[in-house]
């Protein structure tokens, strides 16, 4: 297993090496920097000039690539385009907020996607189980901007009419939030919407897997073996199907984890949220290409090290998995 | 008892009196101590000391920068006017020298009570200068030679510039910096995310709010500044700037009660809040100008741009009134069509329509073509020296009003035989594509002051921002001499003058002065839109709520 994990991460290394190297080649290569700067009539030739010269903005772009290559190493990740910042303090800081916002986003999705293929598989045919394929192909169909908009116009509609604050529609936190439980409450009402809109895709994917599993366990052999041993239903589902029927749920879990933490892009913009996604999605419309080099690494490293994670624990959860 | 009762009567006519005084003093007109105002701002400021080039942004200005005073302060009408100077600064020309005598107000202070003096004119003006800084711009400040005190307390001297500078008031509209505070320390980064002073980490202005917080990513607390040296103190206890970058999420913001104020730039979902109960709308023109920049510069242009009179019926072609009408009155029920490339409608007294003979007419459209030559094609497309008048119109893709107006002007200008052909691309490529002369008509805004400096840039002979490659010797000789001329009605007259020109040979048609957009709620009073680069938060010691 050791060298199976060895080996992974091995492999990784060219492919975040091509990775980087392209990303950066794409964004340097089309679009100018400084475009919005030279517009500005108080900023002089002069000023332009020695900026571009600063930041190597005249030199190929693989002597760029270098350049960015040995802050990234030596300086982590160097700093933005005209801010005298470090780009690692940015990285230190919407981080977190997007791994609250995955953390629940993806616990809210397991917890109703499995509940809900479960009991669509053991009802399967019923009238719940229509329905819940009903809503996953409606989650699978409906664009993340179009609900989120929704729901921010819907709650906003709710507040005028009832004038009781349930959700908040943007932003991480009020103005004067407090502390302990009055902050966390504070968080949790702006952090609901976003975490609806990430959970439902989800939750109409799991629920999906999760029933087409579950269906298929039920029907082996060694489920057969514990109901004619005289087990009750529920533990046969519970203890024997369940368990067993959970490792793809859990894999895509966990890739599905390791792709978020780039920030969903869309809902963190939407609902403003100071995530991955909306750091990104600033620094791209900016053409500032050493904070997007930066959120790329760390994007790809978190997609590399889950997918890894995944295909450990299908070797833990399925014992008939073996790496060598 | 006639006596007693009189006495009485005059006693509750007294009482009477006293709690009709008491009540009125709590009405609502009466300003109220205390409260926030939330403000959702459009765009977080990319750094906070506006100085430098990498944070020179509006919502800089407009949230952080009310916390830094300058000598003038632009109003709604433009006008500059004295902020920090004590009355109008004296100009006189001294042994040929362009000289300025300024007074401070003795009142003004820093908020931690250094009174402001000389000595900040003159650190301000040393990290503009100083090339290792990297600012914005140092236009003006590199045109002082010296700078004298005259009085022992600081507050009077005197400024002498190597050559006469005519907007010497948009440089004192600038900030000034605490000597006393940032001596020696490093500009670039000192003020990058806190407006401290660094010897004691305590809040520094001389605002009537102090930048007291900022959580980046997320909003910027201002608090009320106690030794502030205005009128009177602020009302409120404070003001956050929350950004909210997205359109959609600040319009659910205000109607939700999140914000107290927007100010975005203008998007037509925002009309529908017209009509929402409990908030209040201000719309002005703005300085931002919106125009169509026709390049006649063989790289990427078109030939005919070349000829004046093909820019002439270029003009006759778009139907100016109709863009106002159909788009910007829906902000701003009073917009008009802008005339003139210098100056705005709004500024009276300066702006002349020198474009107002630019009214939609294929008509005159015809006679200059036919006149050149011109014949029309099968498709109806007028043809001239064999090139068919097919002229590419591009922008910045994204932004639906410019879109629309290009799908307008298309309709308007096939009818009166110019093809125009959409080529919008995203900012970071449009942008590169007419700094490098490579485009026919870019339809773009340019941000201006209210006052006319710089426009040699624009429009002079080799201008660094001339990218059409527009030049007129006539036009270049008055616009050099206006930056110069020390006379306002001369120097307007000048500008004018330079203005008439452009209008007989139409390098840019301009368009509109874009509209501003304030929305907030109508418990805050005191609050009002100032559509110069001050932005409606110059006067935030007026704001309370109710």
């Amino acid at each position: 297993m050791l060298a199976y994990i060895l080996r992974r991460i091995l492999y990784s290394i060219p492919v975040l090496i091509a990775a980087s190297f392209l990303i950066f080649t794409m964004v340097s290569a089309f679009g100018d920097p400084m475009s919005e700067l030279r517009l500005n009539p108080l900023v002089s030739k002069q000023t332009l000039e020695k900026q571009a010269e600063e930041k190597h903005l005249n030199d190929p772009i693989p002597v760029r690539y270098g350049y960015w290559v040995k802050d990234a190493v030596t300086n982590k990740f160097g700093t933005p385009l005209f801010v005298n910042e470090p780009i690692w303090n940015d990285l230190k800081r919407v981080i977190p907020h997007t791994i609250a916002l995955v953390v629940c986003a993806e616990l809210l999705a397991l917890l109703f996607g499995v509940a809900i293929g479960i009991y669509s598989a053991i009802r399967q045919y019923s009238p719940f189980d229509y329905a819940a394929t009903t809503f996953s192909f409606l989650g699978f169909a409906m664009p993340v901007f179009w609900l989120a908009l929704m729901l921010q116009i819907g709650f906003t509609n709710l507040f005028i009419s009832t004038h009781v604050r349930i959700f908040y529609t943007s932003g991480l936190s009020s103005v004067d939030p407090g502390t302990g439980p009055h902050w966390l409450l504070d968080r949790a009402q702006h952090l609901a919407i976003p975490v609806m809109v990430l959970a439902v895709l989800n939750i109409a994917v799991y629920s999906r897997y999760m029933r087409a599993s579950l269906l298929e366990v039920v029907n082996t052999d060694y489920v057969r073996t514990a109901r004619a041993k005289g087990l009750t239903e529920q533990r046969v589902t519970i203890r024997h199907a369940v368990r067993n029927a959970l490792t793809p749920v859990v894999t895509l879990s966990a890739l599905s984890f390791g792709a978020l933490i780039g920030g969903a892009i869309i809902t963190e913009s939407i609902f403003q949220l100071d995530g991955m996604g909306n750091y990104f999605i600033q620094n791209l419309l900016s053409q500032d290409v050493y904070p997007v080099m930066a959120w790329l690494m760390i994007t790809a490293i978190m997609i590399i090290l889950f997918n890894l994670i995944a295909d450990i624990l299908y070797g833990i959860l399925d014992p008939r998995v073996r790496y060598e | 008892m006639h006596r007693i009762g009189l006495a009485a009567l005059a006693a509750m006519a007294l009482t009477a009196a006293v709690f009709v005084a008491g009540g009125s003093a709590g009405t609502s007109q009466t300003p109220k101590q205390g409260g926030t105002v939330i403000f959702g701002a459009e765009q977080e400021p990319p750094c906070l000391n506006g100085a430098l080039d990498g944070c020179n942004n509006t919502w800089t200005t407009w949230s952080v920068g009310t916390s830094l005073r300058g000598l003038y302060i632009e109003n709604p009408d433009f006008s500059l006017v004295p902020d920090m100077s004590d009355g109008e600064t004296k100009v006189s020309r001294t042994n040929g020298k362009f000289t300025l005598t300024v007074k401070i107000k003795k009142q003004a202070v820093w908020s931690d009570g250094v009174p402001v003096t000389v000595k900040d004119f003159v650190y301000t003006m040393q990290s503009y200068l100083d090339p290792k800084n990297e600012v914005a711009g140092r236009s003006g400040w590199d045109s002082i030679q010296s700078v004298k005190p005259l009085s022992k307390d600081g507050k009077s001297f005197k400024i002498i510039f190597s050559k006469p500078y005519a907007p010497w008031k948009v440089l004192f509209t600038s900030s000034l910096y605490p000597q006393h505070a940032l001596q020696g320390t490093d500009f670039n980064t000192v003020w990058n995310d806190n407006y401290n002073n660094p010897k004691n980490g305590q809040p520094l202005g001389t605002g009537p709010f102090l930048m007291t917080s900022y959580t980046k990513g997320q909003s910027i607390t201002m608090t009320r500044n106690p030794k502030w040296w205005g009128p009177h103190k602020a009302y409120l206890d404070k003001v956050v700037f929350v950004f909210r970058t997205n359109t959609d999420t600040e319009i659910q913001a205000i109607r939700g009660g999140e914000v107290d104020v927007i100010y975005p730039q203008p998007q037509l979902q925002l009309v529908d809040l017209r009509g929402q109960p409990g908030l209040k709308i201000e719309s002005n023109a703005g300085t931002t100008l919106e125009h169509f920049d026709y390049n006649q510069q063989l790289k990427g242009g078109m030939p005919l741009f070349r000829a004046p009179w093909f820019r002439q019926a270029m003009s006759y072609a778009v139907n100016r009134q109709a863009v106002v009408d159909q788009i910007y009155k829906k902000f701003n029920p009073k917009q008009q069509v802008l005339q003139n490339l210098t100056y705005g409608n709004s500024q009276k007294g300066l702006y002349q329509p020198h474009f107002g003979t630019y009214t939609y007419s294929p008509a005159k459209v015809t006679q200059l073509m036919q006149k050149h030559g011109c014949t029309k094609g099968g498709d109806g497309i007028w043809v001239c020296q064999g090139i068919k008048a097919s002229v590419k119109i591009g922008t910045t893709a994204g932004n639906k009003l410019r879109e629309l107006i290009v799908e307008i002007t298309q309709a308007q200008a096939k009818n009166a035989g110019i093809e125009l052909v959409p080529a919008s691309a995203p900012s970071r490529i449009f942008f590169p594509q007419v700094s490098d002369g490579n485009y026919q008509i870019a339809m773009f805004a340019w941000v201006g002051s209210g006052d006319p400096a710089g426009q040699i840039d624009i429009y002079g002979c080799g201008g660094p921002a001339n990218w059409k490659g527009y030049c007129s010797k006539k036009v270049t000789d008055l616009l050099k001499a206006s930056d110069a001329e020390l006379d306002p009605q001369k120097r307007i007259a000048q500008v004018n003058a330079a203005d008439k020109l452009m209008a007989l040979n139409v390098p840019t048609l301009p368009i509109v002065q874009k509209p501003t957009f304030l929305v907030y709620k109508t418990k805050i009073h005191g609050i009002r839109d100032n559509s110069s680069v001050q932005g409606p938060t110059d006067n935030m010691q007026d704001w309370w709520v109710s």
